[in-house]
């Protein structure tokens, strides 16, 4: 199975982070529901255009935080999360997306008085149209 | 644990307009090795050296941890090798080849063949000599990885060969090193060859190894830079690969060094971009 996740051309993270972050995503969001077999390192690695020594590691980071298991012979399974390992993580990846999102507004000069305005602008802006929607 | 396949140290060989080597490098278990470099650059004669179809002046090569030479028949049955080796036989049919060979290795599967013939549309009855170069390409692959080698040795293996075999020989080199315990190595011209396929390149020039790097490391340290402003001390930095004047922009080959370099010289990069495969190559391969 092909998985929608990609290397970015611009981003400066390494490949193994990049990839591990997409996929822990794809889990916690349940677009990868328990039991789903993931793509083998080789294929990965061909389908992402990377090598099989990074895929490797991103798939052992996975399982070590007991995202995904590997049955000898049978190939690479998403696990079933508990509730709270769940929320554990799903804080984890929220956090980091807001953390990236800080350090590109820093990059083009805002101070953090202005991130957070920015920020609140775009929160009410965000949830006003959903309201409005409704 | 030992991890590596194939380990060749201080190889080398005299030819009356040529010379090989030394080359040193190991093939780690599990990996594809792409090899890299111009026509004429080294690649074919390293094959032959590492198969002993060539005598090496000077070298070691060990294999599973072993010397390559103690057991020549041993290493040749863990060894598919595709490479022009066939055009000897112009007069024999595909199926009288394949009888000629599988006879010398014991764990040739009969059904792999079957499969592949199948799959790769060969009609066996053809003598060899009237195949088209794709098809030549198409009997040397299959007849190299029919008896479940550990190292498959490919010579430009997709040359010549039509666009949907080279998308069913990338399918099966991928299945072949599928399990992690083989390896492989491929000399190509191919950038997708490169990119899809490979996990470490070796480029070869004039007969010696001139760059060997994880292939993801072009990806961590190599980039296309804009910056502010470009100074004496960036365009002769030693991490500078090129330098295009009138866009600002900049090739560099590790830009962490780049980076340090440029903060303390006061010139801010406005954007980065990391490069494919296919635009690092040139890069290289030294210009002659």
């Amino acid at each position: 199975m092909q998985l929608p996740i990609k290397v970015s051309e611009d981003s400066r993270e390494p490949i193994y982070h990049q990839i591990e972050t997409q996929i822990k995503t794809l889990i916690i969001s349940g677009q990868l529901p328990p039991d789903t077999p993931l793509p083998s390192i080789r294929v990965l690695s061909h389908d992402l255009a990377c090598s099989v020594i990074t895929t490797r590691r991103a798939y052992q980071d996975l399982e070590n935080k007991g995202l995904i298991k590997t049955v000898q012979g049978k190939g690479t399974f998403v696990k079933k999360l508990e509730g709270k390992d769940k929320d554990n993580e799903k804080l984890k990846i929220a956090m980091y997306t807001f953390e990236k999102a800080i350090q590109q507004t820093q990059q083009i000069g805002c101070t953090e008085e202005e991130i957070i305005e920015i920020f609140d602008k775009v929160f009410k802006q965000h949830f006003d149209q959903k309201g409005e929607m409704e | 644990m030992n991890t590596s396949l194939l380990s060749v140290e201080g190889l080398s060989k005299d030819f009356k307009y040529f010379t090989f080597g030394t080359v040193d490098f190991h093939v780690e278990i599990g990996t594809v090795v792409a090899l890299i470099g111009e026509n004429g650059s080294g690649k074919s004669t390293l094959f032959r050296l590492l198969l002993n179809i060539l005598h090496a002046d000077e070298g070691k090569i060990t294999f599973f941890g072993e010397d390559r030479q103690v057991d020549d028949a041993q290493f040749k049955q863990s060894v598919g090798y595709a490479g022009n080796l066939l055009d000897a036989f112009p007069y024999i049919s595909i199926k009288e080849l394949s009888h000629m060979i599988s006879y010398w290795y014991d764990n040739w599967n009969e059904d792999r063949y079957r499969y592949f013939c199948e799959r790769y549309a060969i009609d066996e009855r053809m003598k060899f000599g009237r195949c088209s170069t794709g098809i030549k390409k198409k009997v040397e692959f299959i007849l190299s990885i029919c008896h479940n080698p550990k190292l498959l040795i490919l010579d430009e293996p997709s040359s010549g060969v039509d666009i949907k075999s080279q998308r069913k020989m990338k399918e099966d080199i991928i299945e072949f090193m599928e399990d992690g315990t083989r390896s492989t190595i491929i000399a190509t011209h191919s950038v997708d060859e490169i990119t899809h396929l490979s996990d470490i390149l070796i480029v070869l020039h004039d007969g010696k190894i001139v760059n060997s790097m994880n292939k993801d490391d072009i990806y961590e340290n190599w980039a296309r830079v804009w910056v502010s402003d470009l100074k004496e001390s960036i365009i002769n930095h030693t991490n500078t690969v090129d330098v295009m004047y009138d866009s600002k922009q900049i090739i560099t080959n590790h830009l962490p060094n780049l980076e340090q370099m440029l903060t303390t010289e006061n010139i801010t990069i406005t954007h980065t971009q990391s490069l494919k495969i296919g635009e690092v190559i040139d890069y290289l391969i030294p210009q002659n």
